[in-house]
């Protein structure tokens, strides 16, 4: 055998691992997941939560919040929060959406104002005897595309202001059969 | 010039492979950080998008519901297939159950495949005696963004009445809310 002159150093044979990493990779590509998946909780209103006993009926009745989707914008019904919601005597359909769409007649997702709806949802959990309140009970019109269900229940779910436990607003979602 | 030539090493055709292990342990790496254990996975297709939302919890095996624009599948099984038709009013299409498939607001076909699943569930959780495989109803929900929610409402009461009363609507996660 030759000998080795100083300093030069045996290189290192690397075919093995070349081998498994080219096996692995293939592998690892399929078992990839480039999309992180989440859910969100919803129940049927028969079987859903039971409300809580009118213990002080008439005095201080449950809020039993309400968002009406309609294709003309958000109406926020409740009990309490009429000076939030600016209701007015009118009833039905001729009172109008209480959170108007950003274009006439709500052509795309984007156009409900989401924004507007969470800020009041901030309010109205901030109003006393509310902070315990969980449930919310969405009332979406047939036509209602799925996307915009998804973005009413994000806008209901938290506080952007606050974060963790704190800042949860209404996240048990109720979806009532609708008109 | 002809005695120096004869006196050249003799070359070596060895490849240097330093630069790929490098690409290869970076590339290998990044796999494995995006290695996925998770239970359920989305195929998404043109008649499937998943919306996306702020939800951070993190979906749970269960029976697996998945409403395309073009049909109904139970854990990746076609159950039925929707139809598009033109609206009365503004001409635009719109996806429905065929009216032959369903009584009242029932998808018969649908009921009958979530009955069968809801049953074996039951009975199999009663031959193990598992508290955690005990059958609670629920279905996670794969559905089109852009569907309406009358085809979802239908969908919705379907499930409920072949006991499934827990919903969990899968979404892909973004954003960092409003």
């Amino acid at each position: 055998m030759a000998k080795k002159r100083l300093g030069e150093a045996e290189e290192l044979n690397l075919v093995p691992i070349m081998n498994l990493v080219t096996i692995l990779i293939p592998f690892l590509l399929m078992a990839a997941q480039f999309i992180s998946l989440a859910v969100i909780d919803s129940t049927l209103p028969a079987i859903g939560p039971p409300q809580p006993a009118d213990q002080q009926e008439d005095e201080d009745p449950p809020l039993s919040l309400s968002i009406l989707i309609t294709d003309e914008g958000f109406t926020v019904k409740g009990n309490g929060i009429d000076d939030i919601v600016g209701a007015t005597e009118e009833e039905g359909e001729d009172a109008g959406p209480t959170i108007p769409c950003t274009v006439q007649g709500c052509p795309t997702p984007d156009a409900y104002n989401t924004e507007e709806l969470n800020r009041m949802l901030v309010e109205i959990k901030a109003l006393p005897g509310n902070d315990e309140e969980e449930n919310v009970i969405l009332v979406p019109e047939p036509k209602i595309p799925y996307e915009v269900l998804v973005l009413t229940m994000d806008a209901s779910r938290n506080d952007p202001a606050r974060k963790g436990d704190e800042g949860l607003l209404f996240p048990f979602v109720v979806i009532a059969g609708g008109a | 010039m002809g005695k120096k030539k004869g006196r050249r090493p003799p070359v070596s055709g060895e490849l240097s492979i330093t630069s790929m292990m490098d690409m290869m342990t970076i590339i290998l790496v990044f796999l494995l950080k995006s290695y996925s254990t998770e239970d359920i996975s989305v195929k998404p297709s043109d008649d499937l998008e998943v919306p996306i939302s702020s939800a951070k919890k993190p979906p749970r095996l269960a029976v697996n519901l998945i409403v395309t624009r073009s049909g109904i599948l139970v854990d990746s099984v076609p159950v039925l297939g929707l139809e598009r038709v033109p609206d009365e009013e503004t001409g635009e299409e719109v996806v429905r159950v065929p009216d032959d498939e369903k009584k009242g607001q029932m998808i018969s076909k649908l009921y009958d495949r979530l009955l069968e699943k809801a049953e074996y569930a039951e009975e199999l959780s009663a031959k193990t005696g598992a508290e955690d495989g005990e059958f609670k109803g629920q279905i996670l929900l794969q559905c089109d963004r852009r569907l309406p929610f009358s085809v979802i409402r239908e969908v919705m009461y379907t499930a409920g009445q072949a006991k499934f009363g827990e919903f969990k609507f899968v979404v892909i996660q973004g954003g960092e809310g409003l």
